[in-house]
């Protein structure tokens, strides 16, 4: 029949009830991202060794910083779904990119915006979500990282006021950072109990910033050391309500671990589609890469791991959504996505041969980046023991 | 000022592969985006009515009801609202048959003082909309626009015709198609982009009954024009790769030339 013949008669029907799919359309929005403005600049935002502040302004102007914020604080409304959806996508083209992404919307902001009052609001929580200010969380020192509850950075009243002295390390966003949430001990030798985090901008008088460091990885993710001496802040700085601080902290543990593992997600496929590209182009005795056994057993092992991570990072972030604490099983999902990134790097470098060892290419950046998901988020030497000892209760 | 946006909903040229054997396109696993010269024409519509001031954004899209997420994304970009017409009467349109669809949705939602429409879509490449929205709804024209001023109520735009270009005052109503060198497209927010997901979200979905069309008035038994075959172009380019050491290469190249007669005394011929 052909069409011109057709006499179907058109039929009034409620309208569909049709809308998109929000972490559909929220990953083809960071994909295109990606795409068009990370991957780019990314070897030169690298090579730089500097913070990518024309990329972070972007993300500001999108207001993706806000994504765990609601909408009529100044946040988008949306999930860790959500949040982890854009790390992924972020960590995918530049891994520093993300790590200072994922700074500012969760440890960097998160206490300040559940614990800060409407001025420090104003001042600081709005012009972070624009990306027109940047905060850093400062937890690790020289002699304490995983075993916070040792933090030595003290804080003493003074009146009105609090005194803060102590040393901070591995400070992520510290040599650009406008304000710093510090973990610091009210009660010494109340091991968790005085824990509290305050505010401290960075013009107070008695704080000093090092130099970022050298670091093997994630090099325009500028890492340094923290100096309080005497340090004077308000009463209001002090954030949290006394003996809060463990659970406060505890609050956001499994975001951050689901969070850290969506960053290798996104560095591990970077490092599988790189690998992909690479056999499908590259002829070695007659025949593409692609064709060789050995080639074919890295794809599967990069590809099968990839998609346990996915699955894992996916129901971790579904439980956070639905108001758990997936404590143990986020901390299994960073071990194991952030191995599985590490892996995929190491034999992206085996699939492009000495290409891999060329500054030239990116996969060389995969893989010094990849060390560094295995310490930031808990070591996995650390999370492998309290996982264990976890599940032995 | 009422503004409409025509957008489409396009396969990403970046990652079509032709099937070799039946010359139709695999869309298996294909992203669809907005059409990329769609991106700057709503660019603009959004930064002439913060302009303007007391202006609407509207965008709209005909298509099966997957072309959402492409006014989702317009949402997300600023349009303030959109509209999606889809049927399956509207399948199997070509340019004629959906630009009667689009002018009479336009008409339908309260008319347009401007229309922006990019100047083609990637995939069809036929740049036959815009004008011919314009002719439906008896609006002036201007495409290939590559620059507009808005001026007491009228438009001033630049054209770009090849190595030319064209300055035109254009009163409105008006249709203008734009081209990439126009403007950069900002990209989505986040919170309005997660807002367009939800059922509140100002889009309104249309059939060809809302827009009083009969059957053989729309999709295929609209059109005019019958697609009879599609195939892609046959490569007569073979490859070779020459291994070996520079020198070895390049004395195999000059091997192959001279084989082939393309080397005369003096050099290449």
């Amino acid at each position: 029949m052909s069409g011109k013949t057709l006499n179907l008669k058109a039929k009034v029907r409620p309208p569909p009830r049709i809308r998109s799919d929000a972490p559909r359309m929220v990953r083809q929005v960071f994909h295109r991202f990606t795409e068009e403005e990370v991957i780019p600049r990314a070897q030169a935002i690298d090579e730089s060794r500097a913070f990518p502040r024309e990329l972070f302004k972007m993300l500001g102007d999108m207001n993706a910083f806000g994504v765990r914020y609601p909408r009529n604080k100044g946040g988008a409304g949306g999930s860790t779904t959500i949040f982890c959806i854009i790390c992924e996508e972020l960590a995918r083209g530049l891994v520093s990119l993300a790590a200072e992404y994922a700074m500012q919307c969760l440890m960097g902001t998160n206490f300040l915006f559940h614990y800060g009052n409407a001025e420090q609001h104003e001042r600081y929580f709005l012009p972070a979500m624009k990306g027109e200010k940047v905060t850093a969380f400062c937890m690790t020192e020289p002699d304490n990282s995983s075993d916070l509850t040792g933090c030595k950075t003290s804080a003493k009243r003074d009146g009105e006021d609090w005194v803060i002295n102590g040393v901070k390390t591995f400070v992520t966003n510290g040599p650009v950072a406008d304000l710093f949430t510090v973990l610091v001990q009210t009660r010494p030798g109340s091991r968790g109990k005085g824990l509290n985090f305050c505010l401290v901008p960075r013009e107070a008088p008695g704080l000093s910033v090092s130099r970022a460091f050298a670091t093997l990885g994630t090099w325009s993710t500028e890492m340094s050391e923290l100096a309080l001496s005497d340090v004077v802040i308000p009463a209001q700085n002090m954030l949290l309500p006394p003996g809060t601080g463990m659970r406060a902290l505890l609050s956001i543990v499994a975001e951050i671990r689901t969070m850290t593992a969506a960053l290798g997600l996104g560095l591990a496929r970077a490092a599988y589609e790189a690998s992909v590209r690479y056999a499908r182009e590259r002829y070695q005795f007659g025949r593409l890469i692609k064709d060789y056994q050995l080639i074919q057993a890295h794809m599967a092992n990069m590809a099968t791991n990839i998609y346990a991570s996915e699955l894992m990072v996916r129901d971790c972030c579904a439980r956070i959504d639905r108001g758990e604490s997936p404590l143990n099983l986020s901390s299994m999902t960073k071990y194991f996505v952030c191995e599985t990134a590490c892996n995929a790097a190491d034999r992206a470098t085996r699939v492009l041969g000495g290409y891999s060892y060329s500054m030239d290419y990116p996969v060389q950046r995969y893989y010094r980046d990849s060390r560094f998901l295995l310490y930031g988020g808990g070591t996995h030497e650390i999370l492998q023991s309290t996982i264990g000892r976890t599940l032995l209760r | 000022m009422r503004i409409f946006v025509l957008v489409k909903q396009v396969p990403d040229s970046t990652e079509i592969k032709i099937d070799p054997r039946t010359g139709n396109l695999l869309r298996q696993g294909v992203a669809a985006i907005m059409n990329p010269e769609d991106r700057h024409a709503l660019q603009a519509a959004v930064e002439l009515a913060a302009q303007v001031g007391e202006s609407s954004v509207t965008v709209l899209t005909m298509g099966p009801p997957q072309a959402i997420d492409v006014l989702t994304e317009a949402l997300a970009c600023g349009a303030d609202k959109a509209v999606l017409l889809t049927d399956e009467l509207f399948a199997g349109a070509d340019t004629w048959s959906t630009s009667g669809v689009l002018a009479r949705a336009i008409q339908h939602l309260g008319g347009a003082h401007l229309v922006l429409a990019g100047r083609q879509a990637i995939d069809g490449d036929t740049a036959q909309i815009g004008p011919q929205v314009a002719e439906a709804l008896g609006m002036e024209q201007a495409t290939y626009v590559q620059e507009i001023e808005y001026l007491d109520g009228e438009l001033e735009v630049e054209r770009r015709m090849g190595e030319h270009l064209e300055r035109l005052c254009l009163p409105l109503p008006a249709l203008v198609t734009v081209v990439a060198e126009l403007n950069v497209p900002g990209h989505p927010r986040l919170d309005l982009l997660l807002l367009a997901c939800q059922d509140r979200a100002p889009i309104e979905i249309l059939n060809a009954a809302d827009l009083g069309f009969k059957a053989q008035e729309v999709g295929l038994a609209g059109s005019l024009t019958e697609v009879v075959e599609t195939f892609s172009p046959k490569s007569a380019r073979e490859t070779e790769f020459l291994e070996g050491s520079p020198a070895e290469m390049a004395a195999a190249l000059l091997g192959r030339l001279k084989a082939a007669k393309l080397l005369h005394k003096g050099g290449l011929e």
